[in-house]
């Protein structure tokens, strides 16, 4: 990785791949993000230009904190408090936990994953009671760090 | 209301000829210039109080000088081959457009400021063209940025040594350069010891912050001259000699800028300023057109088209020397080089704002270099927008023709 400070546009992050591919990354002083890739050999570099939120959806997309469920993932961010970032996470149930009922399940104790809501049959309970007891069929919606959910998502309900 | 009038006229004409450029893909400094002519002394005479739209553009140059200082970072002259690269570009440009100067008949001094404008090429322009033509990932980016980093430093020094010419003797040059320098490091501690004080206010959400940033900005770029002359005097019995010396306030104004940069707080604020600048700089653009004494038998005399196509020729022939010679040397490739020529092909603000601040813009003695100067800028701006957007092209074009040749 190099970095390079370019006065009046911004700061350059540049890899090159062993096969001679290149990245770049230029935090524009506009306050956007432009990506550059350019082929070994090609011409001309494919070129895109991402707003800050773009850019950090495509980040954590490359750093692999996206779990690979086909649910959706939804991460919040706060203007005020930059550094709060909630991720909201939606999983359908498992054969490993229907039948149990959230307290027994301790998902908080073992991984710091808190259950917000669970959605069943098309409706939805906010803040379940611990002593609710998870059907098939039910998603449930959960919030934690990346690697929090990743280790619910694993040690809880199985999902590799 | 008069002035409300001159206000209106500068800015829906600026608005309207800086949309057509942009519509078009083509810098927009030229219009402004263009539209400065049309309206102004040589063209309609619509404004009313000439004085007045001057200073408004005078406050432009100054933000400008203060918007370079502040972007300016010296961090990179530590990589191999910079101080090279930069000092060719000086040198082969500078002696082009010096040589140039003699030749068609200007006086020294003369080609001294006709070789400053040469050689500066417009970072505006430049810079907005590597963005827009997705340049940036390419090593030879970074060095074209390093050059114009460079050349904000020669025209530093150039801008200190060009005043000091006008205002006495060469023999004051070594003392200017001393006293400029002295003055730096006197700005720097001061901001240094206020930083404490100011960085907070910095963080104000009134009108504090804007406030404070031009109070500094005109306090000193108006006291700092005054400060110095006063201090010169006060000297004089103790040295045996009384030392006559201008410091520019465009100077001050840059290194206020450079020494700002260091106050963390500001950052925030720097966008307001930047907003300020482009406002005011397209202001004085137009102010320089409507000062401008346009005489059609001066620009349409064979002598004086010949010396403009000449200065032209050279001035992209000098740019493209020295960038072979600069990507040879840093990435090892010609036609690496030549597109570093292509891309720093464009002049633009720098000259200007050299003229005006130099020479002012309503001297008679300097009309022949005046002229020169402004049909220069508006033909190379749009040239070199131009090359610099179709650099690879052109590159790959003159290394066939080199190939063939051999």
């Amino acid at each position: 990785m190099r970095i390079s400070e370019l006065p009046e546009i911004g700061t350059k992050y540049e890899i090159e791949s062993p096969k001679g591919d290149k990245v770049a990354v230029i935090f524009l002083t506009t306050g956007e993000i432009a990506l550059y890739v350019l082929e070994a050999g090609a011409e001309k570099p494919s070129v895109t230009r991402l707003t800050a939120e773009e850019a950090r959806r495509v980040g954590s997309v490359l750093t692999g904190a996206m779990l690979t469920i086909e649910h959706e993932d939804v991460e919040v961010s706060f203007s005020e408090i930059s550094d709060l970032r909630i991720n909201i996470h939606i999983c359908p149930v498992t054969k490993y936990v229907i039948g149990k009922s959230i307290e027994d399940l301790a998902i908080r104790k073992k991984t710091g994953v808190t259950i917000i809501a669970v959605s069943r049959r098309g409706q939805s309970i906010i803040s379940p009671p611990p002593e609710m007891v998870l059907e098939e069929g039910d998603l449930i919606v959960v919030i934690g760090e990346h690697e929090q959910i990743r280790a619910c998502a694993r040690e809880i309900l199985g999902i590799k | 209301m008069t002035f409300l009038l001159d206000l209106a006229i500068v800015t829906v004409s600026c608005l309207a000829l800086g949309l057509a450029s942009k519509y078009l893909r083509q810098a927009a400094i030229p219009a402004y210039i263009i539209a400065g002519i049309i309206l102004g002394k040589s063209g309609f005479d619509f404004i009313t109080s000439y004085e007045f739209v001057e200073w408004l553009g005078k406050i432009g140059v100054i933000l400008l000088m203060f918007y370079i200082g502040h972007e300016f970072n010296f961090k990179g002259i530590k990589e191999p081959g910079r101080v090279f690269a930069g000092c060719t570009d000086f040198f082969v440009n500078f002696i082009a457009g010096f040589s140039l100067g003699l030749v068609i008949g200007l006086s020294l001094l003369e080609a001294f400021i006709l070789a400053s404008a040469v050689y500066i090429s417009s970072s505006a322009i430049v810079i907005s063209s590597l963005i827009e033509n997705k340049r940036l990932i390419y090593p030879e980016a970074e060095t074209v940025v390093w050059l114009m980093v460079f050349e904000d430093i020669i025209l530093a020094i150039l801008l200190v040594v060009l005043t000091s010419i006008m205002s006495g003797s060469l023999a004051m040059i070594p003392v200017s350069l001393a006293t400029t320098l002295l003055f730096i490091v006197f700005i720097l501690v001061l901001i240094g010891r206020l930083s404490n004080f100011i960085s907070p206010l910095f963080e104000r959400d009134d009108e504090i912050p804007i406030l404070l940033i031009f109070a500094l900005i005109f306090g000193f770029s108006a006291l700092a001259p005054r400060l110095l002359d006063i201090s010169l005097q006060a000297l004089a019995p103790l040295l045996g000699i009384s030392l006559q010396f201008h410091i520019s306030e465009v100077i001050v104004a840059f290194f206020l800028g450079s020494a700002l940069s260091g106050v963390k707080s500001f950052r925030k604020l720097f966008g307001a300023t930047i907003s300020f600048k482009n406002l005011f700089l397209t202001i004085f653009f137009f102010s320089f057109g409507m000062l401008f004494q346009f005489q059609f038998e001066t620009l349409s005399s064979a002598y004086f088209v010949l010396a403009l196509t000449a200065l032209i020729t050279i001035s992209i022939l000098g740019k493209f020397v020295s960038g072979a010679l600069i990507g040879k040397r840093l990435h090892g490739s010609l036609e690496t080089g030549l597109r570093v020529g292509a891309y720093t092909t464009p002049r633009g603000e720098f000259s200007i704002v050299l003229l005006a601040v130099v020479i002012g813009m309503e001297t008679g003695n300097y009309e022949l270099l005046l002229s020169l100067v402004v049909a220069y800028v508006i033909i190379l701006s749009l040239i070199g927008s131009f090359f610099a957007k179709h650099g690879d092209m052109i590159g790959k074009a003159i290394m066939a023709g080199i190939n063939k040749l051999l």
